[in-house]
């Protein structure tokens, strides 16, 4: 078991492994090349789930025979009891709706602490449903709601109630019976706060492990209630789902702009994330052994890779010519590999070399696939608590030269040039949904959201070289006392020197800025696949698509589920 | 009605930053009323004092040191809400003691003083010791202090009615002391005053943690109401600039 010291010091200091460096790493193009792995908080979540033999069962199990009714299951892990509820109510086509802006959803659900009694669940009865307009209290800790495929879920309610398997090419399609479309957690509508989840259950004590849970959970009632419709619909012919194809269903999910201020607005925790990523990587490459068993699997995952990147249909013209790449890539790679190497660095230099960014973030994910004794032991490593601290004593010029030194990417940036300040990120007041808009309308560019930070740098390295030459010795505490509208860009460039990589180094108020790049990266630490973008502003994809089911949990468990195929049939 | 932390903390970052409070600020002055409530200090009572002014700060001129010498500074507020001005002083007083030892950083003209607990609290984390105190009232005196030792993360606190008369020079001053040598501690001597230790405020924090905040509705529509002035109408075109079909 590795420690924060044995951390830190392959992290910084003289004995520290060979990181990618920030000028690579946090470039916004290539955060938005990034895939699952297996430290994805999905991968995380299951290992722990299967490892430990959580036992989940249903406690109350009130459906009609449509489906629609009340399902509590109690979850008993390690470190307490938990409950999560859910109610599954009529939806008709026409109220069916994904945008953040909807009020009514086919599934609602929430996970609570301890048992609940029948007077609680009638509480959680009238809130859950309503979502965003009801209130909850600090026993629950997640909330979620979901709709159901279109295109899916009667489809294979019938063949299932007439004895037949579901198609699995129109899995390859669209694979999922529901489509989550927003998972709350963290103290929103009454719910429990993090620093309570953090603090006392151990077991959903990393970032997202709840939120997780509950897209799992979702996932396991939506074949549970495929089979219990089509049990019910014509019991003389109905057929259970074969269990290599329920696999195969993950759980939908449409991301919008609100995950990509989150990424700005949480540097701390973003960093650790992919500080523990790229040391993982690190690892591989100084201590993984390549022997001719390693040569395989990996050749294996590559194809494997290629495989699922051709099961990924979209009918977005750009993600389509990325995944054409990738699926490109692969081939180079396999080409490479056959040719022998001996070292993960010749495999890496080659992909730099030769593939695109998603190519080359495969590869990544593919190597740390094939060490799970370098790589998994870093998963309990992903929190961060986001103190950005001002150096009070920090001379002004020692401000400047870390300016220089970590924010060139920012400096280099002509902000005076036509379309370098042309988007900025606002809230609407409908939800307060985040939105992106364009200089041109004016009530909305005074009310933007600061997000742009490579600019709020360049204005403070005007004012600090003003500042110096004339207090050539000040602290930095005396340049804010004179400056104190800077604080908030001060108190993060010192922040972020802290850490290994920094920030995001993309400016977030181009034009031609792409916020698919930020909603892909928070999107591949949580572990989905499938990217189905529907706009520059939002993406579909799968969650849990082959992961073991939970009726598997207490079995034997190899943890093999990156990159799913689908099954033979 | 009952509240979490964290939708205080987006709710009071939204009515700060309505009022123009400055990137960096609005955050910091968040916290500062957070953190009192959360810890059983009744930072939302006091905001409740500080709502009818916080719109009026954008108009007054930005704090600035008006004496100093390396071990104290003199920092005339003009009138702003210790909300958006405090952190600055206490930041001074730090990077002074760090440099001599122990430091002395006064404010003038400042109100909603109580509110620096956080930023003290702050530097017991960084590793320094930090103690203020204040007199505050007209018709009745009261007098404040709070402290925290270094590498503590809960700071004491007290607060007790004096028989004193209010002195016109020093009206809404507050003096700030920071060591990086000396462990500081703070009590009134006063006998009429009331003590909360660095354990009570712990106590009172895991309470808050557990069942989170109690607010009354009043103020929660008021806080939420001037948030407002951050959102953006919603129209056809705003709906589009969220990529909705």
């Amino acid at each position: 078991m590795t420690t924060n010291a044995a951390i830190h010091s392959s992290l910084w200091g003289e004995n520290s492994l060979p990181l990618r460096p920030a000028s690579q790493v946090m470039k916004l193009e290539r955060l938005g090349a990034y895939h699952q792995s297996r430290l994805s908080f999905m991968r995380t979540l299951v290992r722990r789930i299967f490892r430990e033999r959580w036992k989940i069962e249903p406690s109350v199990f009130n459906l009609d025979n449509d489906g629609y009714g009340t399902v509590v299951y109690e979850v008993q892990a390690p470190h307490g009891l938990f409950s999560f509820v859910l109610f599954s109510d009529y939806l008709s086509p026409d109220e069916r709706n994904d945008r953040v802006i909807a009020t009514k959803w086919d599934l609602t659900m929430a996970l609570v602490e301890g048992k609940v009694d029948q007077e609680y669940i009638e509480k959680l009865r009238e809130n859950v449903p309503k979502q965003e307009a009801g209130r909850v209290d600090a026993r629950v800790f997640v909330l979620s709601r979901a709709n159901r495929s279109a295109r899916n879920f009667d489809y294979v309610v019938n063949q299932l109630a007439a004895g037949e398997q579901p198609d699995v090419a129109k899995i390859v399609e669209v694979g999922y019976l529901y489509r989550t479309t927003a998972v709350y957690g963290s103290g929103k509508l009454g719910m429990a706060d993090w620093e309570k989840v953090r603090e006392k259950h151990q077991d959903f004590a990393r970032p997202f492990a709840g939120e997780m849970f509950v897209c799992l959970m979702l996932r396991n009632f939506s074949l549970l209630q495929v089979e219990h419709i089509a049990r019910h619909k014509t019991p003389d012919t109905f057929n259970p789902m074969k269990p290599e194809i329920k696999r195969y269903f993950g759980i939908g999910n449409s991301t919008g702009l609100g995950m990509a201020p989150y990424l700005v607005n949480h540097p701390l925790l973003i960093n650790q994330w992919i500080e523990m990523r790229e040391l993982a990587l690190a690892r591989v490459r100084v201590l993984g052994s390549v022997n001719q068993q390693v040569r395989e699997t990996i050749s294996q995952l590559i194809d494997r890779s290629a495989q699922h990147t051709l099961e990924t249909l979209t009918e977005d013209e750009w993600q389509t010519n990325n995944n054409k790449a990738v699926i490109d890539d692969m081939t180079c790679l396999k080409s490479r590999i056959e040719c022998g190497f001996d070292s993960w660095d010749e495999l890496i230099e080659h992909s730099e070399q030769h593939c695109s960014l998603q190519g080359q973030e495969m590869l990544v994910s593919c190597m740390l696939e094939i060490y799970p004794e370098l790589v998994d032991e870093l998963e309990d490593f992903h929190s961060a608590e986001e103190f950005l601290d001002l150096d009070p004593l920090m001379p002004a010029g020692q401000l400047k030269d870390i300016i220089e030194n970590r924010y060139d990417w920012a400096l280099a940036i002509d902000f005076d040039a036509e379309g370098a300040r042309e988007t900025y990120w606002y809230r609407s007041e409908e939800k307060m949904e985040p939105r992106l808009g364009s200089v041109a309308d004016i009530e909305g560019k005074k009310k933007q959201m600061a997000l742009g930070v490579g600019y709020a740098v360049r204005k403070c390295y005007n004012q600090l070289i003003d500042y110096i030459a004339k207090n050539p010795d000040d602290t930095t505490a005396r340049f804010m006392v004179a400056h104190p509208k800077l604080r908030g860009i001060v108190r993060r460039i010192q922040g972020m020197n802290r850490c290994v990589y920094g920030d995001i180094q993309a400016n977030l108020l181009d034009r031609e800025v792409l916020p698919m790049h930020l909603l892909r990266a928070k999107l591949a630490f949580f572990g989905v696949s499938k990217f189905d973008p529907r706009s520059r502003l939002w993406v579909r994809n799968t969650m849990f698509q082959g992961a073991p089911l939970l009726e598997e949990i207490g079995q034997t468990f190899n943890d093999d589920w990156f990159m799913p195929l689908a099954p033979k049939q | 009605m009952n509240i979490s932390m964290n939708e205080l903390k987006a709710a009071l970052r939204r009515c700060f930053e309505a009022s123009d409070y400055f990137v960096g600020n609005y955050e910091d002055a968040a916290n500062m009323v957070l953190w009192l409530e959360k810890h059983g200090l009744n930072g939302l009572s006091e905001f409740k004092l500080a709502l009818p002014y916080i719109g009026e700060d954008k108009n007054k001129p930005l704090s600035n040191v008006i004496y100093e010498d390396s071990t104290s500074a003199t920092i005339d507020a003009h009138h702003r809400s210790a909300l958006n001005c405090i952190a600055a002083a206490v930041d001074l007083a730090h990077a002074k003691a760090l440099e001599s030892g122990i430091a002395t950083v006064t404010v003038h003209n400042c109100h909603n003083r109580i509110f620096i607990l956080k930023a003290l609290t702050d530097r017991g984390r960084s590793g320094i010791s930090a103690a203020a105190y204040w007199q505050n009232g007209t018709d009745s005196v009261t007098e404040h202090t709070a402290a925290i030792r270094s590498g503590q993360r809960y700071p004491s606190y007290s607060e007790g009615v004096t028989n004193l008369t209010s002195n016109e020079n020093d009206k809404q001053a507050l003096t700030i002391i920071c060591s990086s040598r000396v462990d500081l501690t703070s009590s009134l001597q006063n006998s009429k005053s009331h003590f909360i230790s660095p354990k009570q405020v712990e106590s009172n924090k895991k309470h808050t943690v557990e069942h989170g905040i109690e607010i009354d509705a009043d103020v929660w529509e008021e806080i939420n109401k001037i948030g407002l002035g951050v959102l953006v109408e919603n129209t056809e075109r705003s709906r589009k600039d969220a990529g909705g079909n």
